[in-house]
């Protein structure tokens, strides 16, 4: 087993802590501006739970035939915190034992976590987006109204976005932490500092 | 040399009618000034339409009777008949005789102008302090009433027509 | 490994794009010289009179365009305490019903009288929505001068609108009922909607050199939603059309049952056919109870009067009053182009706008081009009738209005804005977004046949953050655009009274000169006008009711005192304002009069009735500031309990 160094196992500590924000901030984030919203209506998706216009969205969406959005639609709910304090714990050993294969684990299970949710996200809004209500009072053919996956995109008369939000930069920065640690454990600064001295 | 002089005087053509420009504005507000007190010789016959009256001599009884039906209805809240106390204006006794005919008339048909323009309907208002109400009264009812006033007049000042000019 | 970095470096970049990416927000600029092009100077009028309805406020605003400066207020439906209408005793039975006096009412649409199709602006006629009645006002006076009851209706929403020579005003049933001369007829289970239910279409008959209105005759229609209606104009000037929704005929949560027919329909009746079989005397006479108030004009009073039965026509037992064309989908607004030729359809939840053409509809009527029928009333083959359809014209199409020079407009409510389409190719030529949800919009004369085509405005719901805000309750707006250039140039917006549904505009040249300036003091034959101060006086006509005799001019009430009034007594205020100038109302207010003041028009007389409560001493005012002595202008009136030895007297500067 590799041990790894000091710096590295510092950063790998920091972007484990740094993980709990995931407790204490929103990890994603939906916008939806339209004429009459010019200051937009948003949602907040947490660690556990929905915050946000709730209503003001369900409210519109419901003429177009779209589920009513609540936390019941997301089971994971249940199980997140739990898998994302698995991974800081992972992160905290790897941290503290300073061996190199916990901290590619740690790594490897943040990507997992970032696919996973974005896998999920998908799945819900595509779910959300076409599987409306028949009785809808506004029909369009062909029109569905899944929300992008990242990014902008119009609905109708609804520019909607979606991204991360604080928590979910913050995990996506102790993503970013561990990688630069893997790097510098595998010597790909040192050959490069070389090569530029050379 | 010359080419300056054409500049010059081009320049000064300009600032010419740029003034026009101004004295035009400058007359509007002279207008506005007008609206206000003016000194000038008081017309004895008041400003307006009415510049002479013939007066008939006896009174005729119809125009008294109709006089008297208009002013019970227009003027009576505010002129006493029967004395020259200022109820909201002047009484009417010895009106006929403190102004000309056509003075009166005007004031009846011309409130608002004789209120702004005529001394002696300005001294009024002075002392009166609430403007004569334009009661929209035609020339031929002016003269009517007229022929009331002259009659209020014979019967309670025991003369009448002394303005006449 | 320079890539690894890169990869970063990128990644880093994308998160900040990603957020700084948005799209830019629509512009809310108006142009650049907007605001010499709504600038009216001091002293100078507005091109344009802009008669508003005031929706919950149950009045009517009188607004200038293009200055968007309100004039007037106009009471209507609703009492007014600022002059006394729906107050004062001459005002009282304009509100009266066969429920009793109804003090407020819901006004949504306008309609100024026509003939040929060209605005005559003689009168306005309004709605109300909440308990059926029309109005009409006067406009040489601004005032309304008659209400007349809808028997039969519920939410009279498809109306005032009017036939091309104001023959007619319309005045369609939102909410279906049922009716019926006796009460088993209508009390009968909601559930029985389909069986019991009915939809009367009235046509209100207006007198051509009066005004006066009175029920001509009702039609017994299918119990769907009369939502707008509009009357035909040259070839189709013997038509009117209605929208209908709720054609799935539900009861009970409509946002959701009454939404799921893929088409309803715009019915069409033929009004000539349908007044010539009622000529013949083959309608019904049913009882029907409404009021019929008329303001008198010599009087200054109102009178109310219960009328009993109207002419009802069973459209079934006529082949050619009424045929459905199919349109999708929960139709708002019907409107039809200012030459006749085009009937546009405004499904408010339909993501297309179709046109209907008249000539093809009466083509389909002689060919008997039918795919179904309601009750045995034909429905006209969609495709047959069909000019064409605006494609993806935005969203919630509700009303259009047309330039007269082949462009039509038509508000989207849920996408906001107002979209500018060619009515013959029905390409869309331009679009502005609305802050926010618009309703309604108007183009001087866009509804009639000859429209002016140079300002639209639009009339929105919501104004959030467009003006200095006031609390949870915000104004509603107007927003003025220029049409003039062929495309939609926003000018101004501005705050509205109350919350405009429809409005209509028309050159101020049509009525500006014409407009009363007082009323003949000679000429008023209101039974207790006192004619001068000389017959200003206090009369006690029973043992608990006084009547008083009051002048006022300039700067002063006759009689100012009064004594021997008693507690208990209901004193009339018959104030009569002697003046015979322009703009010099008189108010009249006393303390602890518990109904409001009456603002007196000179030559006019206005009655307040008074019952003082408790011995004292009670002052009387004028409450328009009326001259330089304005604030002298008072008295008193001595009440002191019943059966006290004050004779009953009074004067003025102590005669």
């Amino acid at each position: 087993m590799r041990k790894i160094g000091l710096t590295s196992r510092i950063l790998v500590l920091v972007a484990a802590v740094a993980m709990v924000s995931a407790y204490f901030y929103p990890i994603w984030q939906i916008k939806l501006w339209a004429p009459q919203y010019p200051e937009g209506i948003g949602m907040q998706i947490w660690i556990d739970r929905l915050t946000g216009d709730l209503a003001s969205i369900n409210k519109m969406n419901f003429y177009i035939g779209m589920a009513e959005i609540d936390e019941a639609m997301f089971p994971e709910f249940d199980y997140l915190k739990y898998i994302i304090g698995f991974i800081m714990a992972v992160g905290i050993v790897a941290g503290i034992a300073g061996r190199r294969m916990l901290m590619n684990i740690f790594l490897g299970l943040l990507v997992l976590l970032g696919i996973g949710a974005l896998v999920d996200m998908y799945l819900w809004g595509y779910d959300y987006g076409h599987n409306l209500d028949p009785t809808a009072a506004i029909k369009i053919p062909g029109q569905s109204y899944q929300p992008p996956l990242i990014g902008y995109e119009q609905l109708l008369n609804f520019l909607a976005y979606s991204g991360p939000d604080t928590a979910g930069w913050i995990l996506s920065g102790s993503a970013l932490l561990v990688f630069v640690a893997i790097l510098i454990e595998y010597g790909v600064f040192r050959r490069l500092f070389k090569r530029k001295k050379s | 040399m010359k080419w300056i002089l054409i500049v010059f005087s081009f320049a000064i053509t300009v600032i010419i009618i740029a003034c026009g420009g101004d004295t035009q504005t400058d007359e509007r507000t002279t207008d506005a000034k007008d609206m206000g007190v003016e000194q000038r010789e008081p017309d004895p016959r008041g400003i307006g339409e009415v510049t002479n009256v013939d007066l008939t001599d006896p009174l005729d009884e119809d125009m008294i009777r109709r006089g008297r039906q208009i002013s019970d209805v227009k003027c009576a809240s505010c002129h006493h008949y029967d004395t020259e106390e200022r109820l909201v204006g002047p009484g009417y006794l010895n009106v006929t005789n403190r102004r000309s005919p056509e003075w009166i008339m005007n004031m009846i048909t011309n409130v608002d102008v004789m209120l702004d323009k005529d001394p002696v309907a300005q001294k009024m208002l002075e002392e009166c302090l609430v403007r004569m109400p334009d009661q929209n009264i035609s020339l031929e009812e002016a003269r009517e009433l007229l022929e009331f006033m002259r009659y209020n007049d014979e019967k309670h000042a025991g003369e009448r027509d002394g303005g006449v000019l | 490994m320079t890539k690894s970095l890169m990869f970063i470096g990128s990644a880093i970049f994308f998160m900040i794009a990603l957020y700084s990416c948005r799209p830019p927000a629509p512009g809310a600029a108006a142009t650049g010289d907007a605001a010499s092009r709504v600038y009216v100077p001091p002293g100078e009028h507005d091109e344009f009179y802009n008669i508003v309805s005031g929706g919950f406020n149950g009045q009517i605003s009188v607004v200038g365009l293009p200055s968007g400066r309100t004039f007037k207020i106009i009471p209507v439906f609703s009492v007014n305490p600022e002059n006394g209408y729906g107050f004062s005793e001459e005002t009282k039975p304009m509100l009266n019903t066969t429920h009793g006096f109804i003090p407020w009412d819901d006004l949504h649409h306008i309609a100024i009288s026509t003939t040929d199709g060209v605005h005559d602006a003689r009168w306005a006629f309004a709605n109300a929505n909440n308990t059926p009645r029309v109005a009409r006002l006067d406009l040489t006076t601004f005032n309304t001068v008659e209400i007349l009851e809808i028997p039969n209706s519920a939410g009279n929403h498809s109306s005032p609108f009017i036939t091309e020579n104001t023959e007619y005003v319309v005045a369609g049933t939102r909410f279906s009922v049922p009716f019926g001369e006796e009460e088993e007829d209508v009390d009968v289970p909601i559930e029985t909607y389909k069986e019991n239910f009915r939809g009367a279409i009235t046509f209100i008959s207006v007198d051509p050199d009066d005004g006066e209105m009175d029920i001509a005759f009702q039609i017994d229609a299918p119990p769907f939603n009369y939502d707008l209606a509009r009357g035909g104009k040259g070839i189709s000037g013997d038509w009117f059309f209605f929208s209908c929704y709720n054609t799935e005929m539900a009861h009970t949560l409509l946002e959701v049952n009454a939404s799921q027919h893929d088409k309803d329909y715009i019915m069409a009746i033929n009004w000539r056919k349908a007044e010539q079989y009622v000529r013949e005397g083959r309608a019904e006479t049913v009882r029907a109870r409404y009021a019929h108030n008329k303001m008198d004009k010599a009087t200054h009073m109102a009178s109310s009067e219960i009328k009993e039965d109207v002419l009802m026509l069973d459209p079934t037992e006529f082949e050619d009053i009424i045929y459905f064309i199919p349109c999708p989908k929960s139709p708002h607004g019907v409107d039809v182009s200012h030459d006749g030729k085009y009937i546009v359809g405004s499904g408010k939840l339909a993501a297309l706008i179709p046109v209907f053409s008249f000539e093809k509809m009466i083509e389909a009527i002689e060919n008997e081009d039918f795919e179904g029928d309601i009750n045995g009333l034909p429905i006209l083959n969609y495709e047959s009738v069909l000019h064409g359809e605006v494609e993806r014209p935005g969203l919630g199409p509700l009303h259009t209005e047309f330039d007269g020079r082949g462009n039509a407009f038509t508000t989207m409510f849920v996408s906001s804005e107002v979209v500018m389409w060619d009515i013959e190719t029905l390409e869309i030529i331009d679009r502005a977004p609305t802050y926010y949800s618009v309703g309604h919009l108007m183009i001087p004369g866009g509804c009639t046949a000859e429209p002016h085509g140079k300002y639209l405005v639009a009339y929105n719901k919501i104004t959030k953050d467009r003006f200095l805000p006031t609390g949870p309750e915000l104004c509603h707006s107007a927003q003025l655009f220029d049409i003039s250039n062929g495309r939609l140039e926003l000018l101004l917006d501005f705050p509205t009274i109350g919350e405009p549904h429809y409005a209509e505009a028309f050159p101020a040249e049509l009525i500006k000169d014409k407009q009363v300036r007082f009323y003949d003091i000679n000429e008023n034959q209101h039974p207790y006008v006192t004619r001068g101060p000389g017959q200003a006086r206090v009369e006690r006509e029973t043992e608990d009711r006084v009547r008083v005799y009051m002048t006022s001019i300039r700067s002063h009430f006759r009689p100012d005192n009064i004594e021997g009034i008693f507690v208990g007594d209901t004193v009339y205020f018959h104030v009569t304002n002697l003046e015979q100038e322009w703009d010099l109302p008189h108010g009249f207010a006393i303390k602890g009069a518990n109904n409001a003041e009456i603002l007196i028009m000179p030559g006019e007389t206005l009655t307040l009735k008074w019952i003082p409560d408790r011995v004292g001493i009670w002052p009387f005012y004028c409450t328009d500031f009326c001259s330089a002595l304005h604030q002298e202008m008072s008295g008193y009136v001595r009440v002191s309990p019943r059966g006290a030895d004050v004779p009953l007297t009074y004067s003025t500067g102590g005669r």
